[in-house]
This record gives structure tokens, C-alpha cells and sequence, in this order.
């Protein structure tokens, strides 16, 4: 497969003021200020095959939308090269502009008081899009989502949730190669999520479309990335399939039990007895994490079924949301 | 077919305009207001004067001329400072800056939407109150058609002015300050508020080297001349399209560099 995006070697400088505090802090500032430098992105480097879903994952302030400005153009990168689609994107950002679509899950491009039909129409003249294609585009629209109600009615009447839909559909109008979702699904509702989920994997498998997917909500990522990168600190540190980061994290597994007696009180002589496992509860179950490269948990299982009374139990595979707040947390080490 | 994009965003900034019913109502009745209060003003400027005419203007004169101004501003005013402004302040400007235009033209034809409602909801009303009300003391002929012209440009040269007071906000961040004291030069030295034949003579000769008296003055001068011979309004014209290449370049410089400087410092 062709590589639609690639990335070498970039790093991104800000150069920040040092404010002072206070009032006096703020007078002198008006005089003298000392600037220093702050990067953003640190030597991150990757190829992006057409057609590929990325999940672009790192903690608040991690560097993800900086990246994004420089893979879109607006923001030149310190150091490094980019190239989409074979050009360097801030020297010829118009040109870019025609391949890539864009999400802003905060944001909306759509025209606030026009109802979205004219939006639409709007962005096929903009981005020059022939009738036939368009209309083409707004079948297979009809055919994925109820379109109809929301063709008609202003943007400013509408719900997030039909909003952040009708800004996905108004992204991929003009058939981009690339199109980056910067958390499409914040504050949306659990179905409304899911529609938006499906929405993302049908345009792309019909359309090849290749889609970087910023977001905090790791059922997005599982509904629809094979493959994550997640930076920290501007760093890269991962870059592969899920699978594989979860072998990498060891084989963990969450063994979840219900004893007789209080539950907390409990959980601390379990803790207790097995010094290599961390141990929390809640209202309903006591979770072992067993590490089963060291141990299994079957024989964990037998040594509490020893002395506790195990009135249920439930075996759980270590959720990819546990194994991303392992990294924001620790790191790779 | 490039044409066809601009005038796609022509046709949906006059929809979107049409939209605020009461918007526009409101807009009807305060430039009814402003236009009270300048009659009442000038009539006793002219009745303390105690001459008829005052400057080479008779109040008829001024009136038609101010009264024109104010409805001329009505259709000028973009508010490019304001959209720019609050575009950078809320970051905003980064879906306006992948879309594949150049900023600049975008933003223009985005408003040129509401040019043309106004047009129709402030001047031409204005326009045909004032040619009823004064008995033909506005000439109709050869000179609507330079007015015409000139006001095309006076729009770019206002635009450019605008779009360079904008770009200083990718420096400061703030908007009103900035905007204000744009608007109280703009139209004072433009001869929007005062007509430039009451200016003292210093100033009168400094302002006529300035790119504002192209915007107000020039127009409504072409206008308010009755079958005006083409080398009375070819030199006025030929300064104004001076002016308009001027601050176009001016402004395209300026955002280029400064976008330049985004790019590299932040945004």
C-alpha cells in the first residue's frame, strides 16, 4: 500500500512568554518579557498507508493537535518533514486543503444559521466538487444515516449530536484522502456514539478514505482502529496494533470475586495474601489484577478459594483503556 | 469555474442575512435615528453660523452629503476586524484556513452576502428619501454611473484597511481597542462624519494624501456633481484605484507575513 501521509523527523517549537504574577508582575511585563522555548513535538516520525484508521492517542497537552495543525498546514514545523499526499503541507496549503477533510468535535465549519442543504451546497462549490460526485456522495449519505430530517434544518437548531454528524458528512463532501476527527464523539450520548462510529467505518471502507482519530474515549478506538499511536510530552511512544500493546503490557487479567463477609475488609486480607497482585473493590466486587506471566489465575484462584468463602466470579481481559492509563501514568518503561 | 465558489458564498451570506428579521428591522431604525440626529445638528451649526453657506456648502448640501455617507457606511461596514478577531480569539481560523482559498478572497466573499441586503435595506431607501425630500437637488445622470465605479473601489480600499486592522490582531489578541480607534480614524479622516470641506486648511491638505478620503469622499463628491465632465472624475477615480492597488498589496504582504509568523510562533 501506497503512503499517503509521511512524517519525518518533526519537531515543533513555541517559543512562551514567562508571564510574572500578580499586578506588579503584569506591569513589568508590559516592559520587559523573557521567552522560552516549549516543544510541543519532539522527533515524531511515521508512515500512514491510504485507507488505514489511526487512533492518535496522548493525555491533554500532549502535542496530538499540533501535529494535526502541521499534517493540515497550518502550523510549519520546527524541524523535520512532512509530506501529504506527496507535498509539504505549508508550503502549498490551498492544494492540501482539496485532500484533507476535517473534525473539530468543538468546533463546527458548517454555516450556523443555513440549513445543512445549504451548507453542503455551499462546500461543493468551495471545494469545487462535480455534480455528479456530489450527488453520488449524497446517496450513499442517505443510505448510512437518516439524512432527510437534518438536510433541511438550520445548524443552530441542532442537537450535538446531529451536528457533529452532519460536520462528519460535510468533512468527507468532497471525497478527501485524509480525514482527521479530533474527538468527534465528545459529550455525545452512548447510541449517538455508535451511529457515529459506524458512520466513520462505512465512509472509510466505501471510500478508502484514511482517518486520524484523536479522541479520549477508548470505544472509539476499539469500535474502529487497528492501529494507535499514542504520544506524550511531544514523544512517540507506541506505535502498532492494540493487540500487541497488550501483550506488551504482560498478560494481564482482571479476576473479579464476590466473598462472603464485608467486601472492603475482605479485599485487604486478600491483599494481603497475594503481595505480587494490586487489589481494589467497590460495591459489588473485589479485583485481583493477576499478572499471568508470574502467576496463573487459576492457582490464585485456588489459594483464596482456601480460606474464602467465593460466592461468584468473573474473569476479565485487561480493558485497552486500562493499558492507556498505564502509559499516560507510567510510561513505557 | 472560480467565479462560481465566490458567488456561492455571496448567495449564502444574503440567505443567512435574511435569516434576523429583527436584525434588520433594527438596522432600518437606527440609521433613521443617526439621520434625526445629523439633520437637527447641522441645521443649528447653520442657523448659529448665520450664513447660508458655510465652507462653499449650503446646508441642503451638507445634509444630502452626510445623510449619503451615513448610508454609504451602512453598506460598507464589514465588520472584517470583528470576524477576524473573534476567528483567531476562539481558533476558529484554523477551519477558515483549510479551506482551499485564500483567506483573504474567503473572508470577502463570506460578507459580500450582506453587501447586498444592505444595499437594498439602507442605501437605495436612503438614496430615494433624500432624491424625493430635496426636489432634485441630487443630479441623475452620467455621474451614478462613476459613483458606481467609485464606490466598487472605495469597498476593496475599506476592505484592505479592515483586513490590515484584523491582521494586527494575530499580535495582540484583542480586538476592541483596536477596532475603535480604526473606526473613529477611518471615518473622521475619510470625511464620513464631517464633510472635508469643513476641515482647516492643514489638515485638509494632509487628509487629501491619505488613503481615506477615498472611501467616503471621493464617492459622494462624484455623486453630488451634476453631469460631471470624465476629466473632473478621472483623476479623482485614477487616485482612488492608486489606492485600492496600494492597500491590497499592503494587506496581502502584511497577512503573509504574519500567518508566516503563526505558523512559526504559534496559534
Amino acid at each position: 500500500m501506497e503512503n499517503i501521509i509521511q512524517i519525518r523527523n518533526i519537531t515543533k517549537e513555541f517559543r512562551v512568554p514567562d508571564r510574572r504574577d500578580g499586578l506588579m508582575g503584569s506591569i513589568r511585563d508590559l516592559f520587559s518579557r523573557s521567552y522560552h522555548t516549549l516543544r510541543a513535538v519532539d522527533d515524531i516520525s511515521m508512515d500512514i498507508a491510504q485507507g488505514e484508521i489511526i487512533g492518535y492517542l496522548g493525555p491533554n497537552g500532549a502535542g496530538k493537535s499540533t501535529t494535526i495543525k502541521m499534517m493540515t498546514g497550518v502550523l510549519e514545523p520546527t524541524s523535520g518533514e512532512i509530506l501529504v499526499n506527496g507535498c509539504a503541507p505549508y508550503r502549498n496549503r490551498t492544494r492540501n486543503a482539496q485532500n484533507i477533510g476535517v473534525v473539530f468535535g468543538q468546533r463546527s465549519q458548517l454555516w450556523w444559521s443555513l440549513p445543512l442543504i445549504e451548507s453542503f451546497r455551499l462546500l461543493r462549490d468551495i471545494y469545487m466538487i462535480p455534480d455528479a460526485q456530489y450527488n453520488e456522495m449524497l446517496e450513499l449519505y442517505s443510505s448510512l444515516v437518516d439524512i432527510g430530517p437534518l438536510l433541511h434544518k438550520p445548524v443552530r437548531q441542532m442537537s450535538l449530536g446531529q451536528r457533529t454528524l452532519s460536520d462528519i458528512l460535510a468533512a468527507f463532501l468532497h471525497d478527501p484522502k485524509i480525514v482527521f476527527l479530533d474527538e468527534p464523539t465528545i459529550g455525545l450520548d452512548v447510541s449517538m456514539k455508535s451511529k457515529i462510529r459506524t458512520l466513520i467505518y462505512e465512509l472509510n471502507r466505501k471510500k478508502n478514505t484514511t482517518v486520524i482519530l484523536t479522541t479520549h474515549d477508548m470505544g472509539d478506538v476499539d469500535a474502529l482502529c487497528e492501529r494507535i499511536v499514542i504520544i506524550d510530552h511531544g514523544k512517540m511512544l507506541y506505535d502498532n496494533d492494540i493487540e500487541h500493546l497488550k501483550k506488551y503490557f504482560g498478560a494481564y487479567r482482571t479476576l473479579k470475586l464476590r466473598v462472603k463477609g464485608c467486601l472492603s475488609e475482605q479485599a485487604e486480607s486478600i491483599a494481603a495474601e497475594l503481595p505480587g497482585c494490586p487489589v481494589t473493590s467497590d460495591d459489588n466486587w473485589i479485583s485481583v489484577l493477576v499478572n499471568e506471566d508470574k502467576q496463573k489465575v487459576v492457582s490464585v484462584l485456588s489459594q483464596l478459594q482456601t480460606s474464602y468463602d467465593i460466592r461468584d466470579m468473573q474473569l476479565e481481559e485487561i480493558s485497552s483503556e486500562e493499558v492507556i492509563k498505564r502509559i499516560y501514568e507510567g510510561g513505557v518503561s | 469555474m472560480k467565479l462560481k465558489r465566490y458567488l456561492a458564498l455571496t448567495r449564502a451570506g444574503i440567505i443567512e442575512s435574511l435569516q434576523y428579521r429583527i436584525a434588520m428591522i433594527v438596522m432600518v431604525i437606527g440609521n433613521l435615528l443617526y439621520l434625526t440626529l445629523v439633520y437637527f445638528l447641522w441645521k443649528s451649526i447653520y442657523a448659529s453660523s448665520g450664513t447660508d453657506i458655510v465652507n462653499g456648502m449650503t446646508f441642503t448640501d451638507t445634509l444630502i452629503y452626510l445623510v449619503l455617507a451615513t448610508a454609504l457606511f451602512h453598506f460598507m461596514e464589514m465588520y472584517t476586524v470583528w470576524e477576524i478577531g473573534r476567528n483567531i480569539q476562539t481558533g476558529k481560523i484554523v477551519l477558515d484556513l483549510i479551506k482551499p482559498m485564500e483567506y483573504r478572497r474567503y473572508l470577502f466573499w463570506s460578507y459580500s452576502g450582506s453587501f447586498a441586503v444592505q444595499f437594498f435595506t439602507t442605501f437605495l431607501p436612503t438614496f430615494i428619501i433624500v432624491a424625493v425630500l430635496t426636489h432634485g437637488a441630487v443630479p441623475i445622470g452620467i455621474n451614478l454611473v462613476w459613483f458606481v465605479i467609485s464606490v466598487a473601489i472605495a469597498v476593496t480600499i475599506n476592505y484592505s484597511i479592515d483586513f490590515i486592522v484584523g491582521t494586527i490582531c494575530l499580535y495582540t489578541e484583542s480586538i476592541w481597542g483596536i477596532n475603535i480607534m480604526k473606526q473613529v480614524i477611518v471615518l473622521l479622516l475619510s470625511g464620513a462624519t464631517i464633510p472635508l470641506a469643513f476641515f482647516p486648511e492643514e489638515l485638509h491638505r494632509i487628509v487629501e494624501c491619505l488613503p481615506f478620503q477615498s472611501i467616503y469622499n471621493a464617492p459622494l463628491t462624484i455623486l453630488l456633481k451634476a453631469d460631471p465632465a470624465p476629466a473632473e472624475v478621472l483623476p479623482v477615480i485614477g487616485v482612488q484605484l492608486a489606492w485600492a492597488v496600494v492597500m491590497t498589496a499592503a494587506g496581502c504582504l502584511f497577512w503573509k507575513c504574519s500567518l508566516r509568523q503563526i505558523t512559526v510562533n504559534g496559534g
